[in-house]
């Protein structure tokens, strides 16, 4: 590993004000779209994105992987607080930290989270920074089928993200991956699909495409439902835990940050299961396991530990085989990709100079989101308060800007504003957005190398599973596709039962 | 889910059938057949096999549970901001960024019954401006440009 490219973008990256300053930029927005219910990391880095255009790329790479960090982070602080998770990954958090709150322990509850969740973003940042080189030099030996087969695994990932339903999770995925197919043929160079328009000789752009998929459609909702939902309050007083307190759970942290960053990096989990995992493990492990879910801080720390180890795991797949490891991942692979960076194995060995202030910048977003939330819990707890009648069209005028700072363009708009209603109805019939983010993503490099790959094997499929590297790809993404699909409908199994006991109590 | 699912489905057939024919006019020969009508009549295929799965899905009575319902109020409503933001879209060009931003947002805040006269004002002022600012001096990003600013 090169050590001294390394230490060098730490030197780089750490001590000059400016970087300091928009890991800060990031770190913050992060932190106050994580704890605003209903706005996920993954909507935040997308709005953020049109912020960097005009930026050199590492400085707004460092802000894209502040608000990454920010935005898992602040998702406990609306968990604790209100009961309501800011981001998905902190459902897990909801489980102790809210009953802590209504203890009165709020500010010891938020206090242990962003401890937590410092130490569990730290390990997973120093892990991402020391194994993602060793990855991208065996991943330096694919070609075309290769590509293929991961790209084929990366898709897999689509059957963990499909919510409640694998067949509308697979549709959508098709659907993303019909919207790549628009645009020039990467091979020929013959125009497909674009009705004489010149705006989509390029294709769908992806910024107003993610957009509209995880902007508009929320706003839409927010719109609909704004004079329904009640308004949230929040309360804190005493921030930061006692030394015995951090030191009793220190075991759990560490454990949870392990757990954490491995789960993260494995394409298709996720903060949000690495959350739930390290939680459970924290029960299992416990001394006292009656005591989960009754307000401890061993509850708090185990799922910020693990969530936020996670977002240094996720980042390896990305960063290594151009695979995005979960959403948010996902859309930071679109912000490389926009400032002229294709995420690989291509990427370690052509652009270092990107590569290694990504990591010295992950693990300065730590100590910046350490400092941030200790020192603002309880200015971003008064933010939970901002009326949703101010807040939702604030957000709707990011999503119009942001859409056109792409290209210039009000076509752009007119597109993401297509995707968002679109979007908006897909939430209701139950169709997950997430899929069609990763066919966007994965399209062009499944198209690409599927058909290279049947060119230089004369059109024998034979090709994908004779090499090596590609098989194991194939057999893993299958074995993936199969063990999800079966702990998906266990689940659903498990959550219908419930709810018909439920509703028998309430009959009764 | 029932009927919604089988709508869906059959919907997608006829994409996916229109799409295996649109996409014929791209055919060439010289690279083993797979030239650029290759992937999307694959996508269709796949697409007509997963719609086909939705409608019999459906019929076997598997679908899920309608879990939120759309709200007609709210959807009428969605559809105003809709037509606001477009509204805002062509002041743009006239009025210029900053000033159909401030009034996009004082309309929208208004149409969503926010009662603070002073906090839409100020609000959609300060959002305004800020943004403005952060395009045109931070980002150096062009902005359109109208009779004002």
């Amino acid at each position: 590993m090169q050590l001294e490219l390394l230490f060098e973008a730490f030197g780089k990256v750490m001590f000059d004000p400016i970087n300091f300053l928009f890991v800060f930029i990031g770190v913050t927005s992060g932190i106050i779209v994580g704890a605003l219910p209903g706005l996920t990391a993954t909507m935040g880095v997308a709005l953020l994105i049109p912020f960097t255009f005009g930026l050199d790329p590492v400085k707004g790479l460092l802000m894209l992987l502040g608000l990454f960090s920010g935005g898992i982070y602040g998702g406990s602080i609306s968990a604790i607080l209100i009961g309501i998770p800011g981001t998905p990954s902190a459902a897990a958090t909801v489980l102790d930290g809210h009953p802590l709150c209504k203890k009165g322990l709020a500010g010891k509850a938020i206090g242990m989270a962003t401890i937590a969740s410092f130490f569990g973003g730290t390990v997973g940042a120093l892990i991402m920074s020391f194994l993602s080189p060793q990855i991208a030099k065996i991943a330096l030996k694919f070609g075309p089928p290769e590509f293929f087969a991961l790209a084929f695994f990366g898709l897999g990932i689509i059957i963990t993200v499909s919510g409640k339903s694998i067949l509308k999770g697979l549709i959508s995925g098709v659907f993303g991956l019909m919207i790549t197919t628009i645009g020039f043929d990467p091979l020929s160079g013959c125009p497909r699909l674009t009705f004489n328009s010149t705006e989509l000789l390029g294709g769908v752009t992806f910024i107003p495409a993610l957009i509209g998929l995880f902007g508009y459609s929320q706003v839409f909702q927010g719109i609909e439902k704004i004079l329904i939902l009640p308004p949230v309050k929040s309360e804190l007083k005493n921030i930061i835990p006692k030394f015995k307190e951090i030191g009793s759970v220190f075991k759990t942290m560490v454990k949870s940050a392990l757990m954490g960053t491995f789960i993260g990096a494995v394409p298709g989990t996720g903060c949000d299961i690495a959350a739930f995992v390290s939680y459970g493990e924290a029960r299992r492990s416990s001394k006292n396991p009656e005591k989960f879910g009754t307000g401890i801080l061993e509850g708090v720390a185990a799922p910020e530990s693990g969530n936020n180890g996670a977002t240094g795991g996720a980042m390896i797949p990305m960063l290594t085989l151009g695979v995005p490891g979960d959403a948010v991942t996902a859309v930071l692979m679109g912000a490389l990709t926009i400032h002229n960076f294709q995420p690989g194995p291509l990427l370690f060995r052509d652009h270092p100079e990107v590569v290694y202030p990504i990591f010295a910048g992950m693990i300065l977003a730590q100590f910046v989101m350490l400092g941030v939330g200790l020192g603002g819990a309880r200015f971003f707890a008064s933010l939970i308060n901002i009326d949703r009648r101010v807040m939702t069209p604030i957000i709707f005028l990011l999503c119009v800007v942001g859409s056109y700072a792409m290209r210039f363009s009000f076509f752009d708009v007119g597109v993401s504003l297509i995707i968002g209603i679109i979007a908006y109805f897909m939430n209701y019939y139950g169709f997950p957005g997430s899929p069609i983010l990763l066919a966007l993503i994965l399209g062009p490099m499944v198209e690409q190398n599927l058909r290279r790959s049947l060119i230089i094997s004369h059109g024998d499929p034979l090709i994908f599973i004779t090499r090596p590297i590609s098989a194991a790809f194939i057999f893993i993404g299958i074995f993936i596709i199969i063990t999800s699909y079966y702990r998906i409908k266990r689940a659903m199994e498990k959550e219908e039962k419930m709810a018909s006991v439920a509703e028998k109590e309430r009959i009764d | 889910m029932k009927r919604e699912d089988i709508g869906i489905g059959v919907g997608l057939l006829i994409l996916s059938t229109w799409l295996f024919w649109y996409v014929g006019r791209y055919r060439v020969k010289e690279i083993y057949g797979y030239g650029p009508d290759f992937f999307p009549r694959v996508l269709a295929v796949m697409m007509a096999i997963l719609g086909l799965s939705l409608i019999v899905n459906a019929l076997l009575g598997n679908s899920l549970k309608m879990g939120d319902r759309i709200d007609p109020k709210g959807f009428v409503r969605m559809l105003i901001s809709i037509a606001i933001c477009i509204g805002y879209l062509i002041l743009t060009n006239i009025l210029g960024f900053a000033t159909a931003t401030f009034l996009f947002l004082f309309g929208l805040m208004t149409f969503l019954r926010q009662k603070g006269i002073l906090v839409r004002l100020f609000s959609s002022v300060a959002t305004a401006i800020l943004v403005w600012s952060i395009f045109r001096y931070f980002l150096v990003i062009p902005l359109p440009e109208g009779l004002l600013f």
